[in-house]
């Protein structure tokens, strides 16, 4: 086979990991029997009186490597361990400070200072702040820059500039680092500047334009190559590319031209970006169409390189070598180009398609580094849904994630957590209890005890715990990461939920195959209401779906500390003044992760007669059509999460001889079909 | 494979006396090497091809026999190491001619001997370890004797420790090799750089534009994407076998066995130990050990003698302590014991640091949180623990793992496989017609010995229908990645299905959508465990649960094509297409191996061909069948080394399934109920 003759990069990458799977560090133990070879005698000769030879250092010289005083600080250069005091961040974490700005602020700066002021690092206080940021002007006005109030000699100071340093910088840096727009790779310093994206001026602050990514695989007849051009324009190559366009020796044939007016996105398999400096604007391109990006021969440091692992996204080649690139490119193997495809994708929508990602996904580099050997580890970063939504603090472990488990080849924990949200109950729900308690995969019971009244003292003997926790009343109570949940799996529920231990059970092990979505029984569908030009959703049964109601649904337990730790504070205080968008609220957070719909199991209507009204009005009730307040929220949240992540689904998930005319004793969970 | 594994197996020459692990630990040490500056990109595109190098012997000389070579005083001495150097800079790329069967080629020097004016020799004329190292790349397939066809130069005068050279004189013995060019493709190896009492921390040696694998570089002198780090050797390491020692709890927490400690760390590690006691201990040399014992093999806490390199295997956590040079040999030892190396070094470049992720087996700690090192270390829970011991790298990765919901209007391509049943055969295909979203459908006409009928005979359909003919009657040739394939999605139906309504194949492709990964599939199977023969056995009854679903009615995407023709593991193609059964078993191990999911059984659907017929199908009436499909799976069990097949308990049905709703407001009405 002629690709297994012509390896390229992907085999040598794939060698290396094997190797390493070899075992890298106990190599020395490998044992790889040997044979000699004979012939005529040539290469580098075999010493007859090798014993002659002697070791490179002496016995002593190895262990013994003298002593030498700390390291005084280096002029000029720093690094993470010299010039960063983490002492300051001891306690609260990362906090952040930033300078207000001075004079008239543009637009991008202005989205910046959002950015930081809405991220969970954010402090007011420079007192109380372990990192000061400062945002570098946007044009060098000849002037020396007044020093900052608290600069310290730029100690735990981050300047941050979003364009290339053209010119030296106004004041000296100190021992700040620098968070800077496509570096060149000569004044970078690894694991202290962070280096970032160029972005174009019309940046989005919050969301951002997804992914054009459409399909895994390339359609077919797409050109291979598209060339970036000055002006942020692409050249599509077509698939005759067989003179190299980029090189000038090989100009006379370009093929027909075909250029896209404006920044339009390149569509092709590959892109080809030059490694020189304004082209640094088509790497986003690139990254957001899909466009698997080609440097030849970059001359500035990658966006977060400190992270992100480009090899899985990104091809960086020599531009001296145009043809074997060209070669390489079309030969290479339809694996590595879809895995490459869709990690630019993740890539994009996980760290930059918008100025707020690209903002916390620098500060998330620094708490890393703060954190040491807690920060994320290298899959969290390069695997979706990304390190912003994969909290450390969580977890260092990625098997305790509700997203990891197909790599890591681990299982989320067999048995759940069933939380009850009392409301404004006054009475335990004692049947309710009573058939989640008989599901043989529960752990415990834990009450949510909301109401104003003080709890009963007497509980329905069950045989498993039953715990009671007191709430704050407020309704994002109900998503607060208790310690007492001990399970991956929480079954969420309300006082007036009504479930059979049969339907427990069958969601329960529907969750299991997909631990990182949310699995319900009543569901709602979202829709674009043209008439009011904008969301609604409606509780009406239909042929499709976008939510479960938190009434009655399955789901990990680590969105409780996503619901909890991450989402913008004004989110959840909307949630607390209008409690139907509780429900509306964490369907988006786990529909943003997982960009996934949910998984609708079966519900029996027989629930729905037996039911008694919603005593909390307003509250999340079960078929309840949701009142133009609540359709408001819907509104509220799209825009607070910047974009509309539901997604739909057309199907159920029923057991496998759910209704078919069998015996019923050959039903695993027959009373699920209760006439 | 690429070279450098290939070539570990085929096992070059053994010189006589070189120990196996030495030599692996040359080649390994070389190949990395030469994967840093492929991760760098400049070898990106390179093809790694094997050339079999012809068969030849070594040339059998004394080590005395080695030419002298005089240097002048006034000889030229190269510029100092060009710090900003780069690839695309300061590597000449046009001396790696491209051709197909080439690979990078290496050149090797001849041994000599340097002396100056005086006749004093400018440096040992070549250490063991250098030796052997250069040995290893010869043996190599790199290794090419044709100065003008080498890409990388790799001059033999003995660079590892600086204490053993005169820098200027071996830098005026570099300037006069004969490719020099400024140093130009020069790779030059060195372990111990710089020297009392500022220690550089890469080589003195002035070596302008030469490529520097070297031990105990920092951030300063690192050329990221030039230099490539390198670990210190270990001797001790190589000449004591330990055994492996798996992930768990050890009896000392932290362990710090350097002996020549500045003052200072020696203090801070004595303090450690005051408030901890037990969980750590610092070891130091030994003053008292009688004659003959070498001192390099023990330890010493206060009166207790402790054998080195083994008792880093009973610690979880090994201090490793800048010294005068930040890389150090202790590095090599501690990996080696299996203890997790805490690396106390600000500003240095772990070895390999291109191309390994030392988050993943290491701890750095920064010199200034010394006195916390303890405190940082007891924040890791002991699961991750477990994960740095194992030195995990690699796992299953989905190949369509981007969570995506491919476009509605890309339609499905509906690939029919057909012998000689044309009236079934236009059955099927005028019910998958009314299909909306079918896009296109394809014949794949496997008999030889017949043709297809005349095109005005076909079926008229609204969507382009192609027939394919095969050379020969196999059954791998439905899951074939033909050209005209358009679609992701390729829906395989055998030529007997005629029961699926159009109602039934639409909701398959959208629930398709929703898992794209996935095979989603009408006839559902099941594998179980024989209790009493200790094997897999084949299920085809109505069971609770599922694990396969055939491909006599399946949609998946048309990845797993490509994947079946030119990926399927061992002889398990042939093996199907020699045995003319279990094609789509085979397809079902596949995708569940590569993707680690189970597979989606649509719809209630359990008869496919004719309304009169038991459950199971035609296809899987009688016993042999069933025998011979029990046999597949543990076929495939065994050779794919594991059983990848996942059980579930559920399968798709559309929302309002039998749901109390009025039917015509139903988007899928018509799904039948068998």
């Amino acid at each position: 086979m002629q690709s297994w003759r012509r390896k390229s990069l992907w085999l040598a990458l794939l060698a290396s990991w094997l190797l390493i799977l070899l075992g890298l560090f106990p190599l020395l133990r490998l044992a790889v029997p040997t044979s000699p070879r004979a012939g005529a005698p040539q290469g580098w000769p075999r010493w007859l009186d090798t014993e002659l030879l002697q070791s490179f250092a002496k016995p002593g010289e190895l262990l013994e490597d003298g002593p030498r005083p700390p390291q005084a600080l280096r002029g000029g250069s720093c690094n993470w361990g010299a010039c960063f005091d983490t002492s300051k961040c001891r306690g609260g974490g990362l906090k952040v400070f930033v300078y207000p700005a001075a004079g008239p602020v543009s637009e991008t700066r202005r989205r910046i200072l959002a950015s930081v002021e809405g991220s969970r690092y954010h402090t007011l206080s420079a007192a109380e702040a372990c990192l000061l940021l400062l945002l570098s002007p946007d044009t060098s006005t000849g002037e020396r820059d007044p020093v900052p109030p608290q600069w310290d000699g730029g100690r735990n100071h981050l300047v941050l500039s979003l364009h290339p340093a053209p010119c030296p910088r106004t004041f000296q840096l100190g021992q700040a680092m620098v968070a800077e727009a496509s570096p060149t790779v000569d004044t970078f310093r690894p694991g202290f500047d962070v280096a970032l994206p160029l972005l174009p001026e019309a940046h989005p602050l919050r969301g951002g334009a997804p992914g054009q990514l459409r399909q895994h695989s390339p359609r077919p007849g797409v050109a291979l190559l598209a060339l970036a051009e000055d002006g942020g324009r692409w050249h599509v190559a077509g698939t005759d590319f067989s003179a190299c366009p980029w090189d000038g020796r090989c100009e006379q044939d370009r093929g027909p031209k075909q250029t896209h007016p404006g920044a339009t996105l390149p569509n092709a398999t590959f892109c080809l970006i030059p490694g020189r400096g304004p082209d640094v604007l088509h790497f986003l391109q690139a990254l957001q169409a899909g466009c698997i990006p080609v440097l030849l021969s970059p001359r500035w440091e990658l966006p977060f390189s400190e992270v992100i692992d480009w090899t899985k996204a990104a091809i960086v080649a020599d531009e001296r070598l145009p043809l074997q690139v060209l070669t390489a490119l079309q030969e290479m193997p339809l694996t590595r180009v879809l895995a490459l495809r869709q990690q630019t994708q993740f890539l994009w929508d996980a760290y930059f398609s918008s100025v707020e990602k690209v903002i916390h996904t620098t500060l998330e580099i620094i708490q890393d580094r703060i954190f040491g050997p807690s920060a994320h580890p290298s899959l969290l970063w390069n695997s979706p849904p990304g390190a912003i939504l994969a909290l450390p603090t969580f977890s260092p472990s990625p098997s305790d994630f509700p997203f990891y488990h197909l790599q890591q080849g681990s299982r989320p924990l067999g048995r759940f957590s069933a939380l009850i949200w009392g409301g404004a109950l006054g009475q335990p729900p004692l049947k309710l209890i009573q058939a989640v308690a008989g599901s043989e995969h529960c752990a415990q019971i834990l009450v949510l005890w909301s109401s104003e009244k003080p709890p009963p003292t007497r509980w329905p003997k069950t045989a498993v715990p039953l715990t009671v926790i007191d709430g704050h009343r407020k309704v994002s109570d109900r998503f607060f990461p208790y310690s007492a949940i001990s399970t991956d799996a929480i079954l969420s529920l309300d006082a007036h939920s009504s479930l059979s231990t049969s339907e427990v059970d069958f969601a329960f092990v529907v969750w299991q195959s997909f631990p990182e979505r949310m699995v319900g029984f009543l569901t709602w569908s979202h829709f674009w209401d043209e008439a009011r030009g904008g969301w609604g959703y409606t509780a009406k049964r239909t042929n499709e779906f976008s939510m479960v109601l938190t009434s009655a649904a399955f789901y990990h337990r680590y969105y409780h500390t996503l619901f909890t730790h991450a989402l913008p504070k004004a989110l959840r205080t909307l949630a607390d003044e209008a409690p139907t968008c509780v429900d509306v609220l964490m369907n988006f957070l786990v529909a943003s992760v997982t960009k996934l719909p949910p998984i609708k199991v079966p519900y029996g209507m027989w629930h729905q007669e037996a039911r008694p009204p919603p005593l909390e009005p307003g509250g999340p009730g079960l078929r309840q059509e949701p009142q133009p307040a609540a359709q408001n929220c819907i509104n509220q949240m799209a825009a607070g999460f910047g974009h509309m992540p539901l997604v739909s689904s057309r199907l159920r998930l029923d057991p496998v001889l759910f209704k078919d005319p069998v015996s019923v004793l050959r039903k695993k969970y027959r009373s699920l079909e209760k006439p | 494979m690429c070279a450098s594994v290939k070539y570990n197996i085929r096992g070059p020459a053994l010189i006589p006396r070189m120990k196996t692990k030495h030599r692996i630990y040359y080649i390994t040490l070389f190949s990395i090497v030469l994967l840093g500056l492929i991760a760098t990109g400049m070898f990106q595109f390179w093809p790694h091809s094997i050339e079999s190098s012809s068969d030849w012997s070594v040339q059998k000389r004394s080590i005395r026999d080695v030419p002298v070579v005089r240097l002048p005083a006034d000889s030229p001495v190269p510029e100092r190491g060009d710090l900003s150097c780069r690839m695309h800079t300061c590597f000449d790329v046009y001396r790696c001619g491209f051709n197909p069967k080439n690979k990078i080629k290496v050149y090797i020097y001849s041994l000599k001997k340097y002396v100056d004016d005086a006749g004093v020799p400018v440096s040992s004329t070549i250490s063991q370890e250098y030796n052997e190292l250069l040995t290893a790349v010869a043996d190599s397939d790199y290794y090419t004797e044709d100065i003008a066809r080498a890409c990388l130069f790799i001059p033999s005068i003995d660079l590892l420790n600086q204490n053993a050279l005169r820098v200027k004189e071996t830098a005026q013995a570099l300037a006069q090799l004969s490719r020099w060019d400024r140093g130009t493709n020069h790779l030059l190896f060195n372990m111990l750089p710089g020297g009392p009492p500022d220690y550089n921390t890469a080589l003195d040696v002035p070596r302008d534009r030469a490529l520097l694998a070297g031990g105990g570089f920092s951030t300063w002198t690192y050329r990221q994407g030039y230099d490539v780090s390198i670990p210190v050797y270990s001797p001790l390491s190589a000449e004591v076998d330990l055994p492996e020692k798996g992930p768990g709890p050890r009896r000392y927490f932290l362990l710090s066995s350097q002996m020549a400690l500045h003052p200072e760390y020696r203090e801070e590690l004595a303090a450690l130990q005051a408030r901890h006691g037990e969980a750590v201990l610092v070891l130091d040399k030994c003053t008292n050990l009688s004659e003959g014992i070498p001192a390099a093999r023990k330890r010493c806490h206060k009166h207790q003698v402790f054998d080195y390199p083994q008792v880093l295997q009973e610690a979880t956590f090994c201090v490793v302590l800048r010294g005068a040079r930040l890389g150090q040999a202790v590095l090599s030892d501690v990996l080696r014991a299996g203890c997790i190396p805490v690396i106390i070094a600000d500003s240095y470049i772990l070895p390999f640091s291109e191309v390994l992720d030392w988050k993943r087996a290491s701890v750095a700690v920064p010199e200034e949180k010394m006195s916390d090192v303890h405190s940082i270390l007891q924040s890791i829970p002991q699961r991750q623990i477990e994960e740095m011991q194992r030195q995990k790298w690699g796992s299953v990765s989905n190949p369509l793992f981007l969570p995506l919901i491919p476009p509605q209007s890309q339609g499905f391509t509906a690939i029919v496989l057909t012998y000689d049943r044309v009236e079934s055969l236009f059955r099927v295909i005028t019910e998958v017609s009314k299909v909306p979203s079918l896009s296109k459908l394809l014949v794949v006409w496997n008999n030889q010995n017949k043709n297809p009928p005349e095109d005005s005979l076909w079926p008229k359909i609204r969507v382009p229908l192609k027939v394919v003919r095969t050379a020969e009657n196999k059954l791998s040739n439905r899951f074939f990645p033909y050209d005209e394939i358009e679609t992701e999605a390729v829906l395989a139906i055998d030529d007997d299905i005629i029961m699926l309504t159009s109602d039934e194949l639409q909701f398959g492709y959208e629930v398709w959508r929703e898992f794209p990964d996935r095979l989603v599939g009408y006839p559902g199977r099941l594998h179980l465990w024989d209790h009493e023969m200790s094997k897999w056995k084949y299920e085809s009854e109505w069971t609770n649960e599922v694990s396969m679903v055939l491909t006599g009615a399946a949609f998946y995407h048309k990845y797993f094509n490509y994947l079946y023709t030119y990926k399927m593991p061992g002889d398990i193609k042939n093996w199907v297409d020699a045995h003319m059964n279990c094609e789509d078993i085979a397809m079902n191990f596949l995708v569940a191996n590569v993707t680690g999911k189970a597979v989606i059984k649509v719809t209630p659907r359990k008869k496919f061909k004719c309304p009169e017929c038991t459950a199971i199908d035609g296809l899987s009436l009688d016993q042999t069948h069933m025998v011979e499909r029990s046999e597949c799976i543990n076929k495939f069990a065994s050779v794919f080394g594991t059983m990848p097949l996942k059980v579930v308990e559920h399968r798709a049905d559309p929302v309002l399934y039998k749901d109390d709703f009025p039917e015509k407001l139903k988007s899928f009405p018509n799904i039948g109920s068998l």
